[in-house]
């Protein structure tokens, strides 16, 4: 089955076209146009220059990809699209192209949740893949962390989730570039507040790990970032050395990393999980992925640590193709025939 | 009409704006003004609450405004918008116009500093922190 992915949800225009197989999966294009620079000014994404930009490249990009793989409309078998969640004028952009390739080519279209894609992106590494319908794999828990998500998801298998806690306030994406934003860091601020804190002292200061005592699986991000405001207002403005955000950022991610991570064992050992997931643009991030490294060696009943590929971390239609074609294989394909007069882009729209 | 008060704890803080939904009638526009971290969310959370909003309120800083449906006789929607990245004029094109000043619509907007002085708060609410204690000064201000 040959799927075409399309992802428009924030601030990358991606278009994907993965030859899907039971056995194997093969990515035949890839591409994704970044529009980080695009939104540097605002410290974020701004949702009217978000879609006037995926408007101008979503066709070309289309083009390169279907010329890349060597294709035409007539060898695609299924379209997917993110249909949400993420910012209304954004996703319209992928879903309303989506609707009129599908119209027009007549193919078969599902609208795919962006968490989904996430949820399955470790599964695009071709050893992983493997793994999907293993026995060993199954259950998983997964955590989702990225800018504007943060949930962890009791898996059953691929495709079959289930909400276990999510963040109530801010996501870990956000609180970190909240603290990049008060250090006075250049946007986008997560990967620098993780770039400082390798030369600074995690045990500088003692940030709270929020929730970490709670019984359920919620997070609370919002404290955390109100602690580093209490702390830099300590000192006055000629006293904020490099050295004291270094320190500073070591000990916010400290801190950050120390509740993700337990909070996803503790979930792990409650449903006796046989895999740990983690994806989504914070997955990138270096320590995070160390210290669930070296908290997971020793727990027997965990088979598998689960990472996507670093260029899968962030939004990609790979991981959308592919949610889809798991979606797809397990309803049947006529099931989506008619998808271009049903399916609508939902900003709000939630996994559970 | 102003009014001036000083909850102890995020607890005084929600339980506060969960009683000024009692007072609300629909229509209203609340600009939340404060520092991070000075009680704007938490006092939306309470309003949620009043309102009989089920759902959890989360920071709309990075969808910028997000919807919830409530249980009121009058009031049938809250609208969560933050102004903290973004300046308000860019909210127009998310469609924040559509709810503004609708009769069966609060819409609470957190850094309402930011927002252009076209859109007509009827409500406005300071939040002011004293160093780190969990003490808030909050100031509210009726409009119209």
């Amino acid at each position: 089955m040959m799927i075409l992915g399309i992802e428009t949800s924030c601030d990358e225009t991606s278009v994907a076209i993965l030859n899907y197989g039971s056995r194997q999966i093969k990515l035949a294009a890839h591409l994704i146009s970044s529009q980080a620079k695009l939104h540097a000014p605002w410290g974020g994404v701004v949702p009217e220059l978000a879609a006037r930009r995926h408007t101008e490249v979503i066709i070309p990009l289309l083009d390169q990809a279907l010329k890349k793989a060597g294709l035409t409309s007539s060898d695609i078998d299924l379209i997917a699209v993110t249909a949400g969640p993420g910012l209304i004028t954004a996703l319209q952009v992928g879903v309303e192209t989506a609707r009129a390739l599908a119209l027009v080519w007549k193919k078969p279209l599902i609208g795919v949740n962006h968490i989904a894609g996430h949820l399955v992106s470790p599964f695009l590494n071709i050893n992983n893949w493997k793994l999907i319908n293993n026995k060993s794999t199954w259950p998983a828990v997964a955590l989702v962390i990225s800018g504007g998500h943060t949930e962890i998801h009791l898996l059953n298998k691929a495709g079959d989730w289930h909400l276990l806690g999510r963040t109530l306030d801010d996501a870990v994406g956000e609180a970190f570039d909240k603290t990049a934003k008060l250090l006075k860091l250049p946007y986008p601020g997560g990967p620098q507040v993780a770039k400082l804190a390798k030369i600074g002292n995690p045990q500088a200061f003692v940030f709270p790990r929020p929730m970490l005592n709670k019984p359920k699986y919620d997070f609370s991000f919002a404290g955390l970032k109100t602690a580093v405001l209490y702390t830099l207002q300590k000192f006055s403005p000629s006293k904020i050395t490099t050295k004291l955000k270094a320190d500073i950022c070591a000990s916010f991610q400290a801190a950050a990393t120390e509740v993700l991570v337990l909070k996803t064992l503790k979930a792990a050992q409650d449903y006796k999980v046989k895999t740990i997931i983690v994806a989504g643009g914070v997955a990138a991030n270096k320590e995070l992925k160390q210290r669930f490294i070296s908290n997971t060696k020793s727990l027997q009943t965990i088979n598998h640590l689960l990472f996507p590929n670093t260029k899968y971390t962030g939004d990609n239609a790979a991981m959308i193709a592919l949610a889809g074609g798991i979606e797809a294989k397990k309803q049947g394909l006529k099931n989506f025939k008619n998808g271009w007069s049903k399916i609508q882009a939902q900003a709000n729209w939630e996994l559970w | 009409m102003i009014k001036k008060i000083i909850t102890s704890s995020p607890a005084e803080t929600y339980q506060f704006g969960k009683n000024l939904a009692n007072k609300l009638k629909g229509g209203e526009t609340m600009g939340l003004i404060g520092n991070l971290g000075s009680g704007k969310t938490t006092l939306v959370k309470g309003l949620a609450k009043g309102l009989g909003i089920k759902q959890t309120i989360t920071s709309p800083t990075f969808v910028l405004m997000k919807v919830y449906k409530t249980k009121h006789k009058t009031i049938k929607q809250l609208v969560h918008v933050d102004c903290y990245r973004v300046p308000g004029i860019e909210l127009e094109t998310i469609g924040l116009s559509d709810y503004l000043n609708q009769p069966d619509t609060v819409v609470a907007i957190e850094w309402a500093e930011k927002i252009p002085k076209k859109f007509k708060m009827t409500i406005k609410l300071q939040f002011k922190t004293k160093n780190k204690s969990n003490e808030r000064f909050i100031k509210l201000i009726k409009l119209l």
